[in-house]
């Protein structure tokens, strides 16, 4: 089955000042897979999420999402067409509680209007208990260790990364952007978000990871674009990427 | 056209209290991230202090040794036993700056009532006139640009060439990756506390010595083109706030001439308006990144 | 109830409603939106100054010995919902252009400084609002209508205060309580990923302040019209301290919060003091006061952040409705 790419990258750039931090890149992310982004430190990988989920604005190069122009749209506007991303440092709503997370995240909510808000419950009471059983679903799908009421920025590292994930999810997101979804967390819990990760790509859910732990990549991503000081090194799958040198080095001095 | 260059000289004079004043401040913000908007009414006690030291007998260099003790201790002490308290608890940014605020009211209210609502003046001998190329000058307003050059230099030659200077530099820039190196925070915190409050309280003494008569509020009104000035230059770059010292006691001191004397102080709210809405680094630094504050 | 206890209840709960009102307001700016608007007096300054050139009447009316902008003599209760639309419309304009993503402390120092060039302004552009001296014998409304005793009048205006005070409650908690509160929250404790979920950061921050800023400028309208004075003495930037200190002491964050802190600092506290008999020199205790209000929220922010009532989360019940269907 051959489709448009979810994704498309062409030759993206970016500098700050005197440093070019991404140069031409350029990558597909194909629909219903995980896609993974590595490359060693200051290869411009988090700059090239960051520029794709609308947080930062290229010098130059084009995103096409859905086939359609995004480029320079900012993050909220792509968020609402499906393009969702999560953060590396804990990014909780930490004054509100765990499925108050999780309904921020329903998209469409007619109480988030002024008017609506105004005028009454009435004009939102529905859809809101649509929200709240959809966010119980997914609280308990992720086995989130923590009750729905408790304060978001109580929970540990690790639960705080479920609800983050589950929150994202809150959101339909067409793409899923994440954005080093393993950092600082324990082994145990890495198994536990893999396996959360494949179903949801059994389901349909296309994913573009940027992560370090090159086991997690082995064992979800296909295909995976490496990066190196800005560029693009090569992409395949880590079997391929294994065999090839340019990235054994980059990997080695980088 | 005389005018004008009068108002240059008053600019100089002005310029020389707000640099002085805005690379402590400037000292104080780029290595703790804490807006101190308590650092005018810190000045004005210095100026009482000075005015005080007048009182019982002692000279202008007295006073000035008197008013930047005190500043440094004074400084040292709001930080030591109020600021990094409320910080390691875990107060954040906007928490920090209602906490500033209440200790300016306390500060400034505290001044008011010890001192009543009058106006002070440094007991003093009248000082003499000079004039120098349209502009005219006392001796002690020569002495606060004297000041002024000194401390500049100082703050430089420490910067640049000592030990705790490339210290302090190294935590402004990145605290963690500082402390990771080696250094020891909390004392580098500790001095650049004492270095910005010394010249928190020289500038107060310089700022009493100009005016003809303060009062309780004068340091704090100063406030704001202290911030202007440190803001315009790049928050934590001493010699971007010695410049943009000069451009705002300049500009200032012009514009009350040019346009009305009421209006000189908004000359330096627009310019820190304007500064923080279009470019927030100031003229000096890189991207204004919303860093948190250090304790 | 002798007529004097009557004038000074009477007079005590206008000035709560007032402070009720814009803690409300500055409430739903700072403590749910997390907006620093330390020029919230402003807001209600404008407002105030709004309800007075719509009732004064034109200049040369009062023999033109203040001078002021507009003048007419609209009656109850136009000129008070023109001090609401003056608050948000004003506050729509600044919002636009503060309300960006600017660095916390950055933004409140640009609010501190638009408070700072506001008074500068109005005290020195005298034929705006007649300077520093400001306007005067700002009618109050109905009065010569209803033509009641003193007394009997001020319980009027003390049923007017109240019903607005009402007014607004019902506004800031149909507000709070539903997805718009709970995503103006989500804001307020990281924006990023507020918009990463599609949120528009800058919009729902607008709303809030906007909605905060009419509020102000209600209050504003109807304490002018009950001094029957307004000069910049009455606005200046301690002032808009004052509340920020009332809204963390009663819990930031939290509507009922914000009507307890409302009770306890600018009523309350600042109503017990008058009680002291003035010792040392005149304005000695005023004086005082101040320092008392700085250290109060020091203590405040040292012992108990949250305030009397901390901000709640809301529950959900378990309904049919609401339970997932798996």
């Amino acid at each position: 089955m051959t489709s448009e790419p979810l994704l498309s990258v062409r030759g993206l750039a970016k500098s700050f000042g005197g440093v070019q931090a991404v140069r031409d890149v350029s990558f597909d992310v194909a629909a219903g897979s995980i896609t993974g982004l590595i490359g060693p430190n200051g290869a411009g990988k988090s700059s090239v999420l960051a520029i794709v989920s609308g947080f930062l604005a290229p010098t130059s190069g084009t995103v096409h999402f859905e086939g359609k122009l995004v480029s320079g749209r900012s993050a909220f506007q792509l968020a609402r067409l499906g393009l969702v991303r999560t953060f590396q440092l804990s990014s909780e709503f930490e004054r509100l509680s765990v499925i108050e997370n999780l309904l921020v995240a329903a998209p469409g909510q007619r109480g988030e209007r002024l008017r609506d808000a105004l005028a009454g419950k009435w004009r939102w009471q529905n859809q809101e208990d649509a929200s709240v059983a959809r966010a119980r679903e997914l609280l308990a799908r992720f086995e989130i260790p923590a009750k729905e009421d408790d304060l978001a920025g109580d929970l540990s590292g690790g639960q705080k990364r479920l609800l983050e994930l589950a929150r994202a999810l809150m959101a339909e997101p067409k793409l899923l952007l994440l954005d080093e979804p393993m950092a600082g967390v324990n082994p145990a819990l890495i198994r536990r978000i893999e396996a959360h990760l494949l179903s949801l790509r059994d389901e349909g859910l296309t994913m573009l990871m940027v992560e370090h732990e090159l086991g997690v990549v082995e064992r979800l991503c296909d295909p995976v674009v490496v990066m190196a000081q800005g560029q693009v090194l090569s992409s395949g799958t880590m079997a391929e990427l294994r065999k090839n040198e340019e990235v054994l080095d980059a990997y080695l001095s980088g | 056209m005389n005018l004008y260059v009068l108002s240059l000289g008053f600019g100089l004079i002005t310029a020389s209290i707000l640099a002085i004043a805005s690379v402590g401040f400037t000292l104080q913000f780029g290595v703790t991230n804490i807006l101190n908007l308590a650092y005018g009414d810190v000045m004005t006690g210095c100026a009482f202090v000075a005015y005080l030291v007048t009182r019982a007998g002692g000279s202008l260099p007295e006073a000035l040794i008197a008013g930047a003790g005190t500043g440094a201790l004074a400084s040292y002490g709001l930080n030591r036993f109020v600021y990094t308290p409320f910080v390691k608890r875990g107060t954040r940014m906007f928490g920090m700056i209602i906490v500033t605020i209440s200790v300016s009211l306390a500060v400034q209210n505290g001044l008011q009532a010890a001192f009543k609502a009058t106006f002070f003046s440094l007991a003093l001998p009248r000082p003499s006139s000079y004039t120098f190329a349209g502009m005219i000058f006392t001796s002690q307003q020569l002495v606060i640009i004297g000041l002024a050059v000194v401390a500049m230099l100082f703050v430089h030659a420490l910067l640049s060439w000592t030990k705790l200077g490339r210290a302090m530099r190294a935590t402004a820039a990145d605290p963690e990756l500082a402390r990771s190196c080696g250094i020891a925070t909390d004392r580098v915190i500790d001095a650049a506390w004492l270095l910005s409050g010394a010249l928190c309280g020289t500038a107060g003494v310089a700022l009493a010595l100009n005016v003809t008569s303060f009062t309780s509020t004068a340091g704090g009104q100063f406030l704001i083109p202290i911030i202007a000035a440190a803001v315009l230059g790049g928050v934590g770059h001493p010699y971007g706030a010695m410049i943009g010292a000069v451009v705002i006691g300049i500009s200032a001191e012009l514009s009350a001439a040019v346009i009305s004397p009421s209006y000189k102080e908004v000359i330096a709210f627009l310019i820190l308006i304007v500064v923080l809405l279009i470019r927030p680094q100031g003229i000096f630094a890189e991207v204004a990144t919303q860093k948190e504050v250090v304790a | 109830m002798s007529s004097s206890m009557q004038f000074y209840i009477s007079n005590l709960l206008v000035y709560l409603g007032v402070d009720v009102m814009a803690c409300l307001g500055l409430n739903l700016q700072f403590g749910v939106a997390g907006v620093i608007n330390l020029a919230f007096i402003v807001f209600q300054a404008a407002g105030a100054y709004t309800a007075a050139v719509l009732t004064l009447g034109p200049q040369s009316s009062l023999g033109g010995f203040q001078s002021y902008i507009m003048g007419s003599h609209l009656p109850f209760p136009l000129p008070l919902i023109a001090a609401a639309v003056v608050g948000g419309a004003l506050s729509y304009v600044v919002g636009l252009i503060v309300l960006r993503r600017l660095r916390t402390d950055y933004q409140a120092m640009v609010f501190l400084v638009i408070s700072l060039i506001a008074t500068t302004v109005v005290t020195n552009a005298a034929g705006l609002f007649n300077g520093s001296n400001g306007l005067a014998l700002i009618p109050k409304p109905l009065e010569s209508v209803l033509n009641l005793s003193t007394v009997n009048y001020q319980w009027v205006f003390v049923g007017m205060t109240f019903v607005c005070t009402i007014l607004v409650w019902v506004v800031v908690r149909r507000i709070t309580g539903s997805p718009l509160g709970r995503t103006l929250r989500a804001v307020r404790d990281n924006d990023a990923a507020a918009a990463s979920l599609g949120k528009n950061v800058t919009q729902m921050r607008l709303i809030a302040f906007v909605s905060g800023g009419a509020i102000a400028g209600l209050s504003g309208g109807i304490l002018a019209q009950y001094i029957s004075a307004w000069s910049p003495g009455s606005w200046l930037f301690p002032e808009s301290f004052v509340y920020f200190s009332a809204v963390i002491v009663g819990g930031a964050g939290n509507n009922m919060g914000a009507v307890v802190g409302a009770a306890l600092v600018p009523v309350a506290f600042l109503e017990a003091t008058r009680y002291i008999p003035q010792f040392g020199y005149p304005g000695l205790v005023d004086a005082l006061q101040w320092v008392v209000v700085g250290l109060l929220t020091l203590a405040v922010m040292w012992f108990r952040p949250r305030g009397v009532f901390p901000e709640r989360t809301k529950r959900f019940a378990r309904t049919p409705e609401s339970e997932p269907t798996s």
